[in-house]
């Protein structure tokens, strides 16, 4: 606790001394507006961001319940369905907005462009994000995106259409910034020493996935762009309609919509890894943090890391087995998509060679990390069916999709956030999350996210969807009924259950349990060497070194069981002997 | 917590050290570490190379989506009619490669220490990449002069969203060079007058090579 602290005692007052200078990038500002909606500082973007996906999990959790409900109980009057007309239409878009908010602004803007935006030049040394400008246009570019979804739904249909398109293409343009921004500030504003072998995980997760995003939120981009001039211009690029009228006339007109799909799915299979990657380098850090040893082959899990970005790529066509395809390839993505199995497991090995014989700290972040572990391995399982085109013509359902997705993307991608927010929050804010509150949430939330979404493989694999009443399968189709019933309520139990969670978030962040030191966890990145919060410009007026490796946990002949990254290696020696 | 009296111990040590703690041990990967950042806590330019080169990547993968939309939909369907690409096309593509050549030309004026010939050839540079735009504009109105609109068939949409698309990124470039032109670099700025023309050509450079792409593109593929 103490290495990380003892540099930075000199450090808080010469920062206020300095803060005035005109050398420091990011001078305090007076003013609401200034320090917070208009602030270029990467702490108070990435913060903004974290309010955002706050706002917007509960949010779409709040539409997934409504659709469940529904689902069950479809006379019940609800607000936003039954209020809408009670349409299938409405149905739908509440799906999609269900969707929109939880992988565009939560999945793909809390792990990365929120705790990226906070820890990135923190944990590299760096004083602010390279293009300060383009990060706080991104922020609003995300929050326009943000209205304009969440505008779509209260609208009529086809122009809520074109609306959430547009909002869309704002959020491509968003990431694109962002993706600029993170991948630059990593090449080129580390701190002296910070060499790429010794860059944290998180900071190589971050980074491997700007590059991704970079090249897949152009396609979408792209793709948007013509589907809009197709909306609004009329112009030809997709013609759906085209198509379903001259579907009889030949092969030809069936690869005109399957050009939207490639389009789509290249976009989208990637960023399934865009919303993962950033997880990988989180959860990583915190099972090394807690486990107080070493990343097992830490090298390999950089590997791994490029691995999962480069395989991203190429398994689009995972999602167009049933499209009629040429008959070879499904053979290819096939194949493809399994590699992916292999970068997965070296970073699950990992884990497990870290978490051996460690004297592992089961603190809330830490569960939250084994929590994403587990998740992450039982969701991926049932990606290997999926990945298969023989299998996954048998297993293809709606509800296995929603059960495999939900569990390998959603939640597992949330446990690692709700892991990094324990983890960060006494840096961010002074203060820590309640234990005890937090565990609770934690074991209550683990067991309501396996009761929603295993049975809903099993859904699935009964073929349920497909069933229609009367038909010889009804019986089945009564057993799906109860299954559907079960999953509904243990749904309404987690959601209920994250109340918790807000609770102690708003508790915590005025009334929590101080955290005067530095650093509270005993970790070795450099954010833990700055005071908590971190002053405005991070790092006051010397700039950061770094002698070593990010993980230097139960270093042979040293006192503490962590070197941080600071520390140099004189300094490491006497701290040892004043410790004997 | 464990190991708090450690603390004094360190201070000691600091202050002992006097002109702060010395060079790391290089990690191996990079050895321009002293030249990242410059007195005072300011990155370095790099990351305005770094970033233009990054940009670049992504506005082609921009284009690479859509050509390849292009050449899939093109073989998709049989309601594709070719367009006859106007002549003043062939007029643009020379201006806009010209405006290639005397920006370089700016750029050697620039490294002899020549301002007054830099500005000079960097307007002629600006006046070309509007005179491209402003070519564009003719081509579009032939073509509808023509009859042949956006939305007539795939052909045409094609031409008209890779024209725009590249007009428009175009147009930024145009901002780039007079941002170039009007702006005052003194040494207060985070950027110098030469990284900013550098950066500024490298845009300028790749939407030539971008257009000249399109348009083989647009010519081969009717």
């Amino acid at each position: 606790m103490t290495l990380g602290r003892a540099t930075d005692l000199p450090r808080v007052s010469m920062a206020n001394d300095d803060s005035s200078g005109a050398n420091h990038p990011d001078t305090p500002q007076t003013g609401f507006l200034s320090r917070y909606v208009f602030s270029t500082n990467h702490k108070a973007i990435g913060l903004n961001y974290l309010w955002l996906a706050l706002f917007s999990v509960f949010l779409g959790m709040a539409m997934s319940l409504l659709m469940r409900v529904h689902l069950v109980w479809p006379g019940v009057h609800l607000p936003l369905l039954s209020s809408f007309g009670n349409s299938p239409d409405r149905y739908a878009a509440l799906a999609t907005l269900h969707g929109s908010l939880m992988v565009f602004l939560v999945l793909t803007a809390a792990p990365q462009a929120g705790f990226g935006n906070y820890f990135l030049p923190l944990q590299i040394g760096a004083r602010e994000m390279a293009f300060p400008t383009l990060n706080v246009l991104a922020f609003w570019a995300t929050v326009a995106s943000f209205l304009g979804m969440t505008g779509a739904f209260l609208i009529s249909p086809q122009l809520g259409i074109t609306l959430w398109i547009v909002s869309v293409a704002i959020f491509c343009a968003a990431s694109l910034l962002n993706a600029l921004n993170f991948s630059v500030t990593t090449i080129d504003l580390r701190a002296h020493g910070m060499t790429l072998p010794r860059l944290p995980l998180t900071v190589w997760a971050w980074f491997i996935n700007a590059i991704l995003s970079m090249l897949i939120f152009s396609i979408l981009l792209a793709a948007c762009v013509c589907l809009l001039s197709d909306r609004l211009l009329s112009t030809h690029f997709f013609p759906m309609l085209n198509f379903f009228s001259t579907q009889r006339a030949g092969v030809i007109a069936n690869a005109v919509p399957t050009l939207w799909q490639r389009l789509f799915w290249f976009f989208a299979q990637a960023e399934v890894y865009v919303a993962m990657l950033p997880c990988f380098g989180l959860v990583t850090h915190l099972v090394a943090t807690f486990s107080r040893k070493p990343v097992w082959k830490e090298r390999l899990v950089v590997l791994a890391l490029c691995g999962v970005g480069l395989f991203g790529f190429c398994v689009w066509g995972q999602h167009m087995f049933s499209s009629g395809m040429n008959p070879f390839s499904p053979l290819v993505f096939s194949l493809l998509a399994s590699s992916l199995g292999l970068p997965a497991t070296i970073l699950l090995i990992s884990w497990l060679g870290t978490l051996w014989n460690a004297r592992v700290q089961l603190n809330t972040a830490m569960l939250f990390a084994l929590g994403f572990i587990s998740l992450f391995l039982s969701g991926g399982l049932s990606g290997i069916f999926l990945a298969r085109h023989d299998l996954a013509a048998a297993a293809v359902s709606d509800d296995f999709i929603a059960g495999h997705f939900h569990l390998v993307m959603g939640v597992a991608a949330t446990f690692a956030i709700l892991g990094a927010l324990f983890f960060w929050f006494p840096k961010m804010f002074g203060r820590r999350l309640n234990e005890p509150l937090g565990k609770l949430h934690f074991w209550i939330t683990f067991a309501g996210v396996y009761c929603v979404f295993m049975p809903m493989h099993w859904l699935g694999l009964m073929a349920h969807s497909r069933v229609s009443p009367g038909s010889p399968l009804a019986s089945v189709a009564a057993a799906g009924s109860a299954i559907r019933t079960f999953i509904t309520v243990a749904i309404l139990l987690t959601v209920f259950a994250q109340g918790l969670f807000l609770i102690n978030f708003l508790w915590s962040l005025f009334r929590g349990e101080k955290t005067e030191e530095c650093n509270f966890w005993r970790a070795t990145t450099l954010e833990w060497s700055v005071p908590s919060p971190p002053p405005a410009d991070d790092f006051g007026p010397s700039d950061p070194v770094v002698y070593r490796g990010a993980y230097e946990f139960s270093v042979p002949d040293v006192a503490e069981d962590f070197v941080p990254q600071h520390l140099a290696p004189e300094q490491v020696v006497r701290a040892r002997q004043s410790g004997e | 917590m464990p190991g708090a009296t450690a603390v004094p111990d360190i201070e000691v040590i600091i202050e002992d050290g006097g002109g702060g703690p010395t060079p790391p041990p290089g990690g191996g990967d990079d050895g321009d570490d002293g030249k990242r950042r410059r007195p005072g806590g300011r990155p370095s330019p790099n990351r305005y190379y770094t970033g233009i080169a990054l940009g670049i990547v992504s506005i082609l993968m921009f284009f690479m989506a859509l050509a390849s939309a292009f050449l899939v939909r093109r073989g998709a369907s049989g309601d594709w009619i070719p367009v006859h690409l106007p002549a003043v096309l062939w007029i643009n593509t020379l201006a806009l490669i010209a405006s290639s050549f005397t920006l370089e030309r700016a750029r050697r004026s620039l490294s002899r220490l020549d301002v007054s010939g830099f500005r000079k050839l960097w307007a002629v540079t600006t006046g070309l990449g509007a005179l491209f735009l402003i070519g564009q504009l003719v081509a579009w109105r032939q073509l509808v002069a023509q009859g042949v609109f956006m939305a007539s068939n795939p052909a045409s949409s094609f031409f008209y969203i890779f024209t725009a698309a590249h007009g428009v990124h175009l147009l930024g470039g145009v901002g780039a060079l007079v941002y170039v032109l009007v702006r005052k670099f003194d040494n207060n700025r985070s950027i110098a007058l030469p990284t900013a023309a550098e950066v500024a050509s490298y845009y300028w450079h790749f939407m030539d090579g971008l257009w000249v792409f399109l348009l083989a593109l647009l010519y081969l593929g009717k």
